[in-house]
């Protein structure tokens, strides 16, 4: 999924590509890397069940993939993976969506025993990265502190992401997606964590994306945008949009919507119908110091 | 060499029929799967495969690793179509052989081969985009509601595609099902096509999405024991082994879809059952990259927002 990139951009925006098969970059003092790897094995799948007391997990987790970015000089790095999030869902604990053919299964007769399943199992995250500061000089050997033990916080912020310099046909450097997990809801829409980034000679952007479709009843989407421009001070400047959206099929067709699951396949082509739900923009604070 | 098999091995190449042939294909299939039974009967040896979900080039695989047909017996445990690139071409060459070579070929219904489920994960654009009218999903569609439900090897061995049902307990209640129809919403139909096993429960389970069976140890224990068979096979869930044993050895999981959807990178297994019965895990990864015809796409740096 490697994209070609100009040598010449590269050099010019003082960047180099990661070597022996890695895949990223350097750049004004961050590096920047996507893992992507299979989906977790039976005997891993286990685990995890024991370590986020479930029993129930998406069936496709990429628990291995992930994406990092570390400023070098400040130990700061944010990144996403599949856990965090998916200790989000089972921390969040929404009740299960119905689906629409459960109206006529109410009806049905009951098997005589039968337990009745309560989990999410949309996997709804709020999930919106992970933080933590990576100390590796002599002093400290190398160690991670996770980011909210450090005083390492969100904070709320007037500021807009720049949407004008995104625009910018700037080259990108670098481009990955990366899913962390995905369920198919057993053929009842989909529920889907992915994590896009594009770094440009001046600036890096990401979007990690929650998406849930389920067919006949719901859509969610619960995005988080980060943009850094690059710059060279101490600590980096971070900002946090954070954009829920949620919309029912039914609320889709009183608009006049079309209401097959099929016109809905793709979330950035049909974002706008969603009302927003919750929006907050955030700067990251890193105390000085460390 | 007589059309049927020059359209064969066109399909081999990934070629997809003229829709007047697939017109022509589906009828003859049609006259075949009609006097087939709810519960078809199926000779050993026989190798049976899972979920395939238009992976074309991986079924290809699964062939060169379980033998050709009609030189292997198979037994396709549904879900031939949806998701993967090649549906058409997939689940034509299945119905071409099965129509060349019938008593060596069983094909059953998965959850994805209905009109409903195919307009949603992929089949009906895929017709739409390689033929320009919806004709040969109509003819596809109508054939799915002939396919059977399930199979029975040698009186021993149960296969299904999803699973069991609360209103089933002998194979003669599968027999009275009227089948030629869309799969239902509920009932016991909807349930062999959908349901699934499930480790926590030990009767019967209700999704949390208020529709779907789940099944546990002692349901399937008194299923088998009731209907005097060994073990259930079933397919419809993936497996990042390939196959998944549960419930002490009482059904397994049969997987043949590798690299899922082109990114999951698990393994796919067949499931080889010799004249007495006798198993063998067959496991395979997905086709390499040069096989499958047209290169892997770069993607064009993507400028979201």
């Amino acid at each position: 999924m490697e994209v070609e990139v100009d040598e010449k951009d590269l050099k010019s925006a003082r960047a180099e590509l990661l070597k022996d098969g890695r895949r990223g970059l350097r750049i004004r003092g961050w590096e920047i890397e996507s893992l992507k790897r299979s989906i977790l094995n039976s005997s891993a799948l286990q685990q995890w069940e024991q370590s986020l007391q479930t029993s129930h997990l998406p069936e496709m987790i990429f628990g291995e993939s992930c994406l990092v970015l570390k400023h070098v000089s400040s130990g700061t790095k944010i990144h996403f993976n599949a856990f965090d999030a998916l200790a989000g869902w089972k921390q969040e604990g929404l009740p299960p969506v119905e689906v629409p053919a459960a109206a006529k299964w109410k009806f049905r007769s009951k098997p005589l025993q039968q337990v009745i399943l309560d989990y999410d199992y949309t996997f709804t995250t709020p999930y919106c990265g992970s933080e933590m500061v990576e100390l590796d000089s002599d002093k400290h050997g190398s160690k991670e502190i996770s980011g909210g033990s450090l005083g390492f916080h969100w904070e709320d912020c007037e500021e807009k992401l720049d949407v004008a310099a995104l625009t910018l046909k700037e080259p990108i450097l670098f481009y990955d997606e990366v899913v962390l997990y995905e369920d198919e809801l057993a053929d009842n829409g989909v529920s889907l964590l992915t994590v896009k980034v594009r770094v440009m000679p001046s600036s890096w952007f990401l979007l990690l994306r929650f998406w849930l479709r389920v067919d006949g009843v719901l859509m969610r989407l619960r995005d988080t945008r980060m943009h850094c421009v690059f710059d060279e001070s101490a600590n980096p400047v971070i900002l946090r949009e954070r954009c829920w959206r949620e919309g029912t099929f039914q609320a889709l067709s009183a608009k006049g919507y079309p209401t097959d699951s099929a016109s809905y396949s793709d979330p950035s082509i049909i974002s706008q119908r969603l009302p927003v739900i919750m929006h907050q923009t955030q700067k990251l604070v890193v105390p000085g110091n460390l | 060499m007589s059309d049927l098999d020059r359209q064969i091995e066109q399909l081999k190449k990934c070629e997809p029929l003229k829709e007047s042939e697939v017109k022509a294909l589906c009828l003859k299939a049609m006259e075949i799967l009609v006097e087939e039974s709810n519960v078809q009967r199926v000779d050993a040896p026989v190798t049976i495969c899972g979920d395939i979900h238009g992976q074309f080039y991986d079924m290809k695989e699964l062939f060169k690793v379980g033998g050709d047909c009609p030189k292997t017996n198979y037994l396709f445990l549904g879900d031939f179509v949806d998701r993967g690139f090649y549906s058409v071409e997939t689940f034509l060459l299945l119905l071409a052989l099965k129509v060349r070579y019938p008593d060596r070929i069983t094909l059953i219904r998965g959850n994805h081969e209905s009109r409903q489920i195919t307009q949603v994960y992929g089949f009906y654009d895929e017709c739409l985009r390689k033929y320009g009218s919806v004709n040969v999903w109509r003819y596809c569609t109508d054939i799915f509601d002939y396919l059977s439900l399930s199979a029975l090897i040698e009186n021993k061995i149960f296969s299904v595609h999803g699973g069991l049902s609360p209103a089933i307990s002998t194979l003669d209640q599968i027999r009275t099902i009227d089948r030629k129809q869309e799969v239902p919403h509920d009932g016991a139909m909807c349930d062999l096509l959908w349901s699934d096993p499930e480790d926590i429960v030990d009767g019967w389970g209700l999704s949390p999405r208020g529709a779907g069976f789940l099944f546990g140890g002692s349901v399937v224990t008194s299923f088998n024991h009731t209907n005097n068979i060994d073990y259930i096979c079933r397919a419809h869930q993936l497996v990042m082994e390939g196959y998944k044993w549960m419930f002490n050895n009482q059904i397994v999981t049969v997987w043949s879809a590798p690299n899922y959807c082109y990114r999951c990178g698990n393994v796919a297994a067949i499931l080889e059952l010799d004249e007495n019965l006798n198993k063998q895990f067959r496991v395979f990864d997905a086709a390499p990259q040069e096989s499958r015809g047209t290169p892997a796409k770069k993607p064009a740096p993507d400028y979201f927002l």
